[in-house]
């Protein structure tokens, strides 16, 4: 297998990697940012439409500390408050930074920054760039500062397979280039994670096709802590049909009026005074317990009725409206099917202020970092994360690259992931293709992980899980050319497998009901307030739970 | 069920043609991956966001540049829907540019 060599090793290029690359090339050490998708164009980043921050432009009555006193109170006591302090008070420098590299941030009709308000919001942070394409304008101009810098080296379509570690430090990774279909091992003197989300472990998403978990997963084959990973946001409002669009997000949900099949506007009943403009967690639940109790549509979905609101909606959200509309569904005349759909991951591997993990070498930020949200993620909190901690990230990722020296390796470490590729070209006479495995285990998760979860529903995941571990030694692949839709489906199950057995049994350690985890058999949250930890023991994961730190609240 | 005929251009330059299940609203992105579960795993096609922001699954169809997930699947003036990569920059495999 070939070496290559390069100070910081970024591994995922959406908004928190490429934060991570501009920031480390600040520096003059080499920086390495790969991805296997597009560099840039293949996150959940592409699809954000707002970032929530503060700045000149701030409502007088806006502020660090009232920023930090709703994410505190949004993360239903799970927030690591080291994380929430550094979130609030690193965004405003990152946004003027990103602003003095080019971003323009939309005006209002007085041509000032416009703000707008956002659910669980005490006041109006949302501020949006492109006309509501923001993650795509914050990830054009880092990744326009990214491609001029003579220090970053960008590498699209090579996926990460392993991590590697050498006494007790992450030294580097074996990935797999997709266009050439060669293995090489990147040694670097630090790496830092920022592979994204989860979406993909179900069936209906929101997330882009790359988001199959192989953060957390690599996190986990190195000894990294995974916190709090039954915390999965699901959007409430997302497209249910047509499947073209299924898992599409609505995001103007809080002026619009949801009803069940029995034409009642059931938010009267479970949050009266806040109606549609709830926080997520309790929306998805719910859409979700009206749809379980049969006041759903035939495609299990509730209706959207925007009518009222068309001309805002028209004005404030154009993109939204038109994917409707192309679909055929005219949201000036027709209500929508919507649904929860899994949206981001809000628990991860576990980093502290300085984007350090349990991990010596690792750092991670972005969606797969776990800690900062809780229970709840905020509306337009994931962006800030990104730019906030990706930089971090960055930064810290160099500091170390100048302590460590490239040590000459030994090619035994990464024998296991030259035998497992090897393996995957010689898979010709398996009897279970990729994309089959993946389905199944989007079927388990969707079934047994999603909004309403009980304790037999995720024992029978986990056995259900293992027969998927089972059935991955039968994997088959007979398209062994370059670019192999069925090499990646290959390489991103065992990833999936393995977080998505994580997940299950984070969620069987929480034996209450907090924030977006919502257990029938306990549906009451309780009063000591634990996080819940998974580790990996030679190969077995193990869960605990933790109070968290400063003891109940 | 109703089928249509899909043409595709593969790297060779030779195309490879499939009668396809179709119903009514299918993007050209759908119905690929009905070509890649049931027809022909070798196919190689790119997308991410299946929303029309991140332009990685731009490609021709019928003989014009757009973006596969949001194109309905359409027949082409020949009766086929007909797909290739778009002429600009090295093809890494069948319908996927190097970007
Ligand atoms: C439709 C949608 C709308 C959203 N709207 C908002 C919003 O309005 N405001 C907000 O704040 N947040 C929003 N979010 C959430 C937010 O966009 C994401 O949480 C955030 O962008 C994640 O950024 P990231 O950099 O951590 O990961 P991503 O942007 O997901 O990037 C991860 C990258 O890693 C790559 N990768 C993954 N695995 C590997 C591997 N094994 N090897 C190599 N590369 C790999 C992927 O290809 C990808 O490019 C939204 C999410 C979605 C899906
Ligand atoms: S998949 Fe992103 S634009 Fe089509």
């Amino acid at each position: 297998m070939e070496t290559l060599t390069t100070d910081v090793l970024i591994i995922g290029s959406g908004a928190a990697g490429l934060s991570a690359a501009v920031y480390a090339a600040q520096s003059n050490k080499d920086v390495l940012i790969l991805d296997k998708g597009v560099i840039g164009r293949s996150g959940s980043s592409t699809g954000a439409v707002q970032i929530a921050g503060l700045g000149e432009w701030s409502d007088p009555g806006d502020h660090k500390q009232s920023y930090l006193n709703d994410i505190n109170v949004s993360g239903r006591g799970l927030s690591d408050p080291q994380l929430t302090t550094r979130l609030a008070e690193d965004i405003e420098p990152r946004l003027k930074q990103l602003i003095d590299w080019g971003l323009k941030l939309d005006k209002d009709e007085h041509k000032q920054v416009a703000i707008s308000h956002t659910s669980g919001h005490s006041v109006p942070r949302s501020l949006s760039a492109k006309k509501g394409k923001t993650g795509l304008g914050i990830t054009h101009t880092l990744r326009k500062k990214a491609t001029n810098s003579p220090h970053i080296q960008t590498w699209s379509d090579v996926i990460t397979v392993d991590l590697i570690k050498a006494s007790e430090r992450v030294i580097g990774a074996v990935v797999f280039d997709l266009t050439t279909n060669k293995t090489y091992f990147i040694q670097s003197k630090a790496v830092v994670l920022t592979t994204g989300g989860i979406g993909q472990l179900f069936p209906i998403t929101s997330n882009p096709v790359q988001a199959t978990s192989d953060g957390f997963s690599l996190g986990l084959s190195v000894g990294a802590r995974l916190i709090d990973m039954e915390q999965i946001q699901f959007y409430p409002v997302s497209i249910i049909a047509p499947q073209a669009i299924a898992g599409f997000c609505i995001s103007f949900y809080h002026y619009a009026k949801l009803f069940n099949n029995k034409e009642q506007r059931f938010m009267e009943i479970y949050q009266p005074d806040t109606l549609e403009d709830s926080t997520r967690d309790k929306l998805s639940i719910a859409i979700a317990s009206e749809i379980a109790k049969g006041n759903g549509t035939p495609n299990q979905a509730v209706w959207i009725d925007a009518r009222d609101a068309i001309e805002q909606v028209k004005r404030e959200f154009p993109h939204e409206y038109k994917v409707c509309n192309d679909r055929g569904v005219n949201l000036a005349i027709d209500r929508a099917e919507i649904g929860p759909a899994a949206h981001f991951m809000m628990g991860g591997i576990q980093i502290n202020q300085e984007a350090a993990t349990s991990v010596p070498g690792l750092y991670v930020a972005g969606e797969t970092a776990g800690g900062l949200h809780g229970g709840n993620r905020l509306g337009n909190n994931a962006l800030s994360e990104c730019i906030v901690f990706g930089a971090i990230a960055g930064m810290n990722a160099v500091k170390e690259a100048e302590r460590a020296t490239i040590l000459s390796v030994d090619p035994s470490l990464w024998k296991a992931s030259s035998e497992y590729i090897s393996h995957l070209f010689s898979a010709t006479n398996g009897r279970v293709r990729p994309f089959q495995l993946k389905d199944e285990i989007q079927a388990i998760m969707g079934q047994h992980a999603s909004v309403i979860r009980t304790t037999e529903g995720l024992e029978t995941a986990e056995k259900q899980l293992k027969r998927v571990e089972h059935n991955l030694a039968s994997i088959k692949i007979t398209n062994t050319n370059v670019y192999s839709r069925e090499l990646l489906d290959a390489i991103e199950v065992r990833h999936m497998l393995r977080t998505a057995k994580a997940i299950i049994k984070a969620s069987l350690q929480r034996q209450e009901s907090r924030g977006a985890h919502y257990i029938e058999d306990f549906p009451q949250q309780s009063e000591t307030i634990q996080h819940t930890f998974i580790n990996n023991k030679g190969g077995k994961l193990i869960a605990r739970s933790q109070p968290v730190k400063g003891g109940p609240t | 069920m109703k089928k249509i005929n899909v043409n595709i251009t593969r790297t060779d330059n030779t195309v490879s043609t499939y009668q396809v299940d179709y119903h009514q609203g299918m993007t050209v992105l759908n119905i690929l991956e009905q070509i890649y579960r049931h027809h022909d795993e070798t196919i190689a096609y790119r997308y991410s966001c299946r929303t029309g922001l991140c332009t990685t699954c731009m490609m021709m169809i019928n003989g014009k540049p757009d973006l596969s997930c949001q194109k309905t699947a359409e027949l082409g003036k020949d009766g086929n829907l007909s797909l290739a990569p778009l002429p600009k920059g090295t093809t890494i495999q069948d319908l996927v540019k190097e970007q």
